[in-house]
């Protein structure tokens, strides 16, 4: 099981900060969370952050990120200030 | 007749400033010409010109000589999306070079409305005074019965008085009066032109207070080609998913969670870069517990402000994402009702929270490690971590400079200073760092390095690239030359953005081109995007003289903390990085095209159209 952190507009959808699924990676986690919550796909139709351990994934393999057991998944829809 | 053709001839800008000696109680009405408005823009490019020009950058910063620039841009006052922005230009008493500490709200949009691209003040008034602006009509009036009051007893007194309800007010409240280093000028309630002791010089002229209401229209020089060009503008800042989306609905806070989980959200005093408790201080913590609306400033679409509420102080604004972090993280402080209040707090005394927050981190580090000791406080609450009771204490007596608030009140690197261990200080150029721990965002690293105000985020915000991925992605440890380039095009920007009078958060949703459309379509010019940005470079490069005119010594003070250089980041993603700023500066200088030893050479400078003030 891969620990999912969702925050901001993603955590009324799941109605919780923090999930556990199974997934192999970063892409086949979103397949499952967007056909398990009806919208979170609609809300990261316009970009999103995801990063794993901490490491944007813009900078590991994208969406072809391998996860294993002990990961955590940070997820952002688009969001940002200063 | 030659009058009315002389009014209109420039667009945009006035063409006029306002220039009160409070020595002498002079008021003058002071023209410049378009030639000057198109090498400078306006506001901090015409600021930073007019102190070159005029004033000794050695000044004492708090003496008369030193002069305070009040000015709004040629977008200001205009409908174009968050045209209500001003800068306050000076000598900083806090670094001792320039500083532009920019703010929203109202104030800025209404000056403009009266007919002025700014006002220089000079001198001190021998007894305290505000300046009373309605159009032509300008007078230097007695505030003795507002000295010592708070800033919303002062503007509420100033509204009394005049009985204007359109009146906008920009003040300082008891810290400026008392010349705390980071005192700030506020305006509409909760505003701050917060950074590096702008509300300081005010307060050491004698002067508490400009009111202004105007009834003038800004004139647009093609109006129809303008209102088109702003209404694709603010469709693409409505359609944008930050300033369309993120930032209305959570506020600048929605960042709390974003930096935190990226690793670089500093916590006490930047000794990590993860908080354990972030959640909590967070925009969707903010909006889910307290917040009842949005309060968007003049003419903005975005809307980011936010107006809570509290059982304890009633109803409030803010705190923005950096207050939340410096009254809450940096002194592992998790408990948001107080975070608010404080910040509530620092707005009525008129303190820039993120030097509030980075000074009494300073002071908690200092205790923690043995350098201030129990005896030294008495009774006053001891500097632990976490400890709510410090914020209403020493927030108030270093306000008033009473008791150990007179050691914070000269900020967080004098404090460590006097304990003989500034290294505790994490600030550039003595300003207090904010809210990104530079060892996980190498680029912004070097952008506090090299920043004309010093520890400062704003006007080189490589958060973008790095964290957030506008305009695209950068790897936060990647330290190419693209990184060092695109760092000086965002400080050549935000100069750029500064100058025109518009939002730094426009860039969630606008590209420099946008500007340029605005731009020309308002001033009727012709310029090309180059062009702007040239005099983005220009007032970057102008202000970096005065730096250097001021004493300003690169090899000493374009730096940072020993700890981002030497201490490797603990834990979290960026575990056993630090800031290669080394690596980056020889760089940084070359690609500004300025000397190996950071000065800007004649050639540069003429090329710039700058020789004059080198």
């Amino acid at each position: 099981m891969v620990k999912v952190k969702v925050f901001a507009t993603l955590i009324k959808l799941t109605g919780r900060k923090i999930l556990e699924v199974p997934a192999g990676s970063v892409g086949e986690l979103l397949e499952k969370l967007y056909s398990t919550y009806p919208g979170f796909e609609e809300e990261l139709k316009r970009g999103f952050m995801i990063l794993v351990n901490g490491r944007n994934i813009e900078h590991l393999q994208g969406l072809q990120t391998p996860l294993r057991e002990e990961d955590i998944v940070s997820i952002f829809p688009p969001a940002g200030g200063g | 007749m030659s009058i009315f053709i002389l009014a209109i001839s420039m667009y945009g800008n006035w063409g006029k400033f306002l220039r009160v000696n409070l020595s002498n109680g002079e008021v003058k009405v002071e023209e410049y010409n378009e030639e000057l408005a198109k090498k400078w823009l306006g506001s901090r490019g015409l600021a930073i010109y007019f102190l070159l020009k005029e004033m000794d950058p050695t000044v004492d910063p708090l003496s008369p000589e030193n002069k305070l620039i009040i000015t709004p841009g040629p977008l200001s006052g205009t409908s174009a999306p968050t045209g209500g922005r001003y800068n306050v230009i000076t000598k900083s008493p806090h670094t001792g070079f320039i500083t532009m500490a920019n703010s929203g709200g109202y104030f800025g949009a209404e000056l403009k409305f009266a007919g002025y691209d700014g006002i220089i003040v000079e001198g001190k008034a021998e007894k305290p005074v505000y300046i009373y602006i309605k159009d032509e009509n300008v007078e230097i009036r007695d505030a003795s019965h507002l000295w010592g009051k708070l800033v919303s007893e002062t503007e509420e007194a100033i509204r009394k008085e005049i009985g204007s309800k359109k009146l906008r007010i920009a003040l300082i409240g008891p810290a400026g009066e008392n010349l705390v280093k980071f005192a700030a000028v506020m305006n509409d309630g909760h505003r701050a032109a917060g950074r590096a002791g702008v509300g300081a010089v005010m307060g050491s002229k004698n002067l508490k207070a400009i009111a202004v209401e105007g009834s003038k229209t800004v004139p647009i020089a093609d109006k129809q080609k303008f209102m088109l060009t702003i209404r694709e503008k603010i469709n693409k800042l409505r359609n944008d998913p930050v300033a369309g989306g993120g930032l209305p609905k959570y506020g600048t806070a929605v960042l709390v969670n974003i930096i935190n989980e990226n690793g670089l959200y500093p916590t006490r005093n930047f000794q990590t870069g993860v908080y354990e408790h972030a959640y909590e201080q967070s925009g969707e913590a903010m909006a889910a517990k307290y917040l009842i609306r949005n309060q968007p400033c003049y003419a903005c679409p975005i809307g980011c402000g936010r107006v809570n509420k509290l059982p304890t102080i009633g109803v409030t604004e803010g705190p923005e994402y950096e207050s939340t972090w410096a009254l809450g993280a940096n002194l592992g402080i998790n408990d948001l009702a107080s975070i608010i209040e404080a910040n509530h707090l620092c707005d009525e005394l008129g303190l820039d929270t993120i030097s509030t927050g980075g000074t009494l981190a300073t002071a908690m580090e200092l205790y923690e490690k043995g350098f201030i000791k129990d005896e030294d406080l008495g009774e006053a609450p001891p500097f632990r971590w976490g400890n709510t009771e410090v914020l209403h204490y020493y927030i108030t007596k270093l306000a008033k400079r009473e008791g150990f608030g007179d050691k914070l009140a000269e900020g967080g690197y004098r404090l460590a200073e006097s304990y003989g261990h500034p290294e505790y200080s994490m600030s550039v150029k003595k300003l207090e760092l904010p809210a990104y721990d530079p060892r996980g965002a190498e680029g912004h690293g070097l952008g506090y390095a090299t920043n004309n105000r010093g520890g400062c985020h704003i006007k080189n915000y490589m958060i973008s690239p790095e964290i957030l991925g506008y305009p695209y992605k950068m790897d936060p440890h990647d330290i190419s030359d693209d990184k060092v380039k695109m760092l000086i095009i965002f400080q050549d920007l935000s100069a750029l953005i500064d100058a025109a009078g518009l939002c730094l958060f426009t860039t969630f949703g606008l590209g420099a081109d946008d500007y340029r459309d605005m731009l020309n379509a308002a001033l009727g010019w012709d310029f090309s995007t180059e062009d702007y940005l040239k005099i983005g470079e220009r007032i970057w490069n102008a202000e970096r003289l005065f730096n250097l005119k001021a004493g300003l010594d690169p090899a000493k003070d374009d730096t940072l903390p020993k700890r981002f250089l030497e201490e490797p980041m603990p834990e979290g993603p960026n575990k056993g990085y630090v800031v290669r700023l080394k690596e980056m500066l020889p760089r940084y200088y070359a690609l500004r095209g300025w000397t190996e030893d950071g000065k800007v050479p004649p050639e540069k400078a003429k090329e710039l159209g700058i020789e004059e003030f080198v």
